[in-house]
């Protein structure tokens, strides 16, 4: 019977960087062939959709949410603190926004009123991933338990205040509230439901996010981290403090990308699961796609875009699957990118 | 005409630029010591890891007793009886040692097992309850815990890479008596180290590396110099360690002192026991005794890893006894870590980030281009990740701490530990040269040659306490002194 080992090897950085694009490729090919299989549409269709997703300018409604939280959660699993809240941290970023545009003065003040939105999106975002980090810090509870669970209490808090206290007057009873003002709303590109301003700021953040990573001394100890606290703690960084910052970046970042949407997209707070969709999910599996670098994330997320537009693109007039499909090629790029890692890293050897 | 029972036929590593081993043919004897003689990065740890499973050979192939074969994992060398005793013991920090046993041998672990064990410790002369975690236990411990598991297993080859090297000295001795008692039984051993004279005492074959490739193998009777020659080549190094004109100064003001320490270990025991200690600045004290006697600890709670219960440690005259570790290393206080590869650097940064984060300020090139010349750091490319480096170049790494900064006191755990004969002075020197400038040197210790090369005062510790001090001119002549209190106190 052939036996099969794995062995441990090391290839030329050349030869890494075509595996990769090769599962890139291999993703294309799989998504359009599952696409086409689910939504019964024939193959060169779906290959022509695909080809139409990747110029499609509606790519940037999904990298303008999932770019920053997944450049977050680079930063966050750089430094070993595991925040799998992101999805939390962005609806509770869109209840910070809300919160700041319709119940305060400034939500009515042009210019204004987006910034502090926003401001205040990330603030909140921040405090939502904040009690887990000082759970592991103080008590030593694991982080990911923590964070995921605040997913969930998350969701609930806003199907509270949208079925509750903030409920709209003019909403006939739906779950929402109110649309916030006009002035508080980030203008959207004409016939787009995206914002130039908020693609802007986002490739912005992946820049300043390596930046901060790899040319300063912070960011290179919050990498550090990942391989141990006591090394840090003896290059005279607190340990703690770097993990909070890792922790509350992420957090803000994730706060950012919901009060975005929110101030976008939305222009209302709906129930919590509507307003996260996941994409907090999503964007753990993008920060791993992307090899945990920002920069990488940049291309990665465009392409994780591209994917999600082909698999809505089919499903206009069939039966709504709507992101159970995404979800799954998104899920099957991850394992093979995966796959692909290991691969490269290691080989097998028949005998 | 005896048949050897391992030979390499052509090995070639590589790791990405770097070679590592280029055509290395070597054979080894049944009933053999072969030395496996080279300098830090010379390929020693290489060549071990692909006779035993852990790397796959770029070129090349071994034979076992005649059949050539290429290991794919370390389960299929053990089961040819090839086993690896490695500089990094090879356990699982979160299982006792008993478990650690079993796990590896493949078997559970029984009343018998438990009492095989016992009985193998006793033979090397080591109290250890088996039942401990191993995360409890201090590298050296480590160490011959390591050394004991693979014994268990009755080698055919045994491969040991530099881990008897720092054990020690009555330890090792009883170690080496039982790598010839193997030998005595037929088995052979492959004995990686880079000390001369202990390669001297123990081999009947001697195989030097030079940058990856075998520059010669010598028999019985090789003198040291025709070794050294092999080993370095003609380079021309520093052998004696340069004295410090400390010695016997007027008493300074003490930079860091020490005051009736109790520190607990992991199990609420105290490891250190009412310790008081003063280093003045440009004095280096040396605290020896053998591993597990507090040396740890003591470091790890003036550093501030490790919780003070009581008693209290001062900094320039500033209590820093419940300062964070890094409150401390910010006002000049450096410390080297036993374990190079967990505490003294970040394994996944490389080279250049690693020396740019020991320094509070910005670390020109230039500076960083001396650093990697003056320690030699192989390769000496900075933008390689530290985990491609050799034990010895890893340690030579978290050295360069000391040249990127000026401390105001050092404590320093077997600084010397990995490194070879040329890197040990310049380790050795480093030190010297920070405490004539002024610092405060605490050095710990396991080896007393080193502790007598380098200090101004010499504290031996026993169970936690310091149980004598010598100092003076003439530390040398204390030696036997010292060897017996270090063991009987």
């Amino acid at each position: 019977m052939p036996r099969v080992a794995i062995v441990r090897r090391e290839l030329p950085m050349a030869m890494s960087a075509l595996a990769k694009v090769f599962v890139i490729l291999l993703g294309m090919l799989i998504a359009v062939a599952l696409v086409s299989t689910v939504t019964r549409t024939r193959i060169d269709i779906a290959f022509a959709t695909l080809l139409q997703s990747l110029v499609n300018l509606n790519v940037f409604v999904y990298i303008s949410t999932l770019l920053p939280i997944a450049v977050g959660l680079c930063i966050a699993f750089s430094a070993n603190a595991w925040n799998l809240g992101a999805e939390g941290q962005l609806v509770m970023g869109a209840v910070g926004a809300t919160f700041a545009a319709l119940y305060t003065p400034l939500g009515s003040q042009e210019i204004v009123a987006p910034v502090v939105s926003i401001i205040f999106a990330a603030l909140l975002g921040a405090l939502w991933a904040l009690p887990a980090a000082l759970l592991k810090m103080f008590r030593g509870v694991n982080e990911a338990l923590t964070t995921l669970l605040m997913n969930f209490i998350a969701y609930y808090t806003t199907n509270y205040l949208v079925k509750g206290p903030w409920r709209g007057r003019a909403v006939y009873g739906y779950p929402t509230t109110d649309m916030v003002p006009r002035q508080a709303r980030i203008p959207m590109a004409p016939g787009y439901s995206f914002s130039w301003y908020v693609v802007a700021a986002c490739i912005a953040i992946a820049l300043l996010a390596y930046l901060f990573l790899y040319k300063t001394r912070l960011g290179a100890a919050l990498r550090a981290l990942g391989s141990s606290p006591r090394f840090v703690e003896l290059i005279g960084v607190s340990s703690r403090r770097l993990y909070l910052i890792a922790f509350l970046l992420s957090g803000a970042l994730a706060g950012f990308a919901g009060g975005v949407k929110l101030l976008v997209y939305h222009g209302k707070l709906v129930e919590g699961p509507i307003v996260g969709s996941g994409y907090g999910f999503t964007a753990i599996m993008l920060a791993w796609l992307g090899g945990l670098n920002p920069l990488l994330l940049i291309p990665a997320s465009y392409y994780t875009a591209a994917l999600y537009i082909l698999s809505f693109g089919l499903q206009i007039g069939s039966a709504a699957i709507g992101d159970a499909l995404a979800n799954t090629i998104v899920g099957s790029l991850l394992t093979l990118a995966l796959l692909a890692d290991f691969l490269t890293r290691y080989k097998l050897v028949l005998r | 005409m005896r048949k050897p029972f391992l030979q390499t036929v052509n090995l070639c590593k590589r790791f990405g630029d770097v070679i590592a081993l280029s055509d290395v043919s070597l054979d080894v004897y049944p009933g053999e010591v072969l030395i496996v003689l080279g300098e830090n990065g010379s390929g020693k740890s290489t060549l071990a890891k692909i006779l035993y499973g852990l790397y796959f050979p770029d070129k090349g192939y071994i034979k076992v007793e005649g059949i050539s074969i290429v290991f794919s994992s370390p389960m299929e060398a053990k089961r040819k009886g090839i086993f690896l005793v490695s500089q990094r013991p090879q356990l699982i920090d979160d299982m006792t040692i008993l478990e650690n046993v079993a796990m590896f041998l493949g078997e559970p672990p029984s009343r018998d097992l438990r009492k095989r064990l016992y009985a193998l410790l006793n033979e090397l002369g080591i109290t250890v309850d088996i039942d401990r975690g191993v995360h409890t236990l201090s590298y050296t411990e480590k160490q011959f815990v390591d050394l004991a598991k693979v014994l268990m297993a009755r080698p055919r080859l045994l491969i040991v890479d530099e881990a008897a090297t720092y054990l020690p000295r009555e330890l090792k001795q009883r170690f080496l008596n039982i790598v010839k008692g193997l030998r005595a039984k037929g088995s052979s051993v492959m004995y990686i180290t880079h000390k001369i004279g202990e390669a001297i005492e123990m081999g009947d074959r001697f195989a030097v590396l030079r940058r990856g490739s075998v520059v010669g193998v010598f028999g019985l009777g090789v003198d040291a110099s025709t070794l050294r020659q092999a080993m370095f080549g003609s380079e021309e190094y520093l052998t004696r360690i340069a004295k410090g004109f400390t010695q016997g100064a007027p008493q300074k003001p003490a930079a860091l002192s020490v005051e009736n320490l109790l520190v607990f270990d992991e199990y609420g025991k105290p490891a250190v026991n009412g310790v008081t200690l003063t280093v003045g600045a440009g004095e280096i004290v040396t605290i020896v005794g053998i591993a597990g006697n507090g040396q740890k600890e003591l470091g790890e709670a003036v550093v501030g890893l490790r919780r003070v219960s009581r008693g209290r440690v001062r900094l320039n005259g500033v209590d820093v006894t419940h300062m964070p570790a890094c409150e401390r290393v910010r006002r000049g206080l450096v410390y080297v870590p036993e374990d190079p590869f967990r505490e003294g650097v970040a394994m996944g940064l490389t080279i250049a980030e690693n020396m740019k984060l020991f320094s509070q300020t910005k670390v020109s090139r230039e500076l960083l281009e001396t650093v990697t010349r003056k320690l030699d750091v192989r390769p000496s490319n900075p933008l390689v990740a530290v985990a491609k480096l050799s034990g010895g170049n890893v340690q030579k790494v978290s050295l360069s701490r000391l040249l990127l900064t000026t401390p105001k006191a050092v404590v320093a755990y077997s600084p010397t530990r990995m490194l070879d004969e040329k890197s040990r002075v310049l380790a050795l020197n480093m030190l010297q040269r920070l405490a004539d400038a002024g610092s405060a040197v605490l050095l710990l210790s396991e080896d007393l040659e080193e502790a007598l090369h380098a200090s101004t005062r010499v504290c031996v510790m026993v169970s936690g306490r310091i149980v004598r001090v010598f100092e003076g001119p003439d530390l040398e002549g204390y030696r036997e002194v010292i060897e017996r209190v270090m063991v009987h106190a």
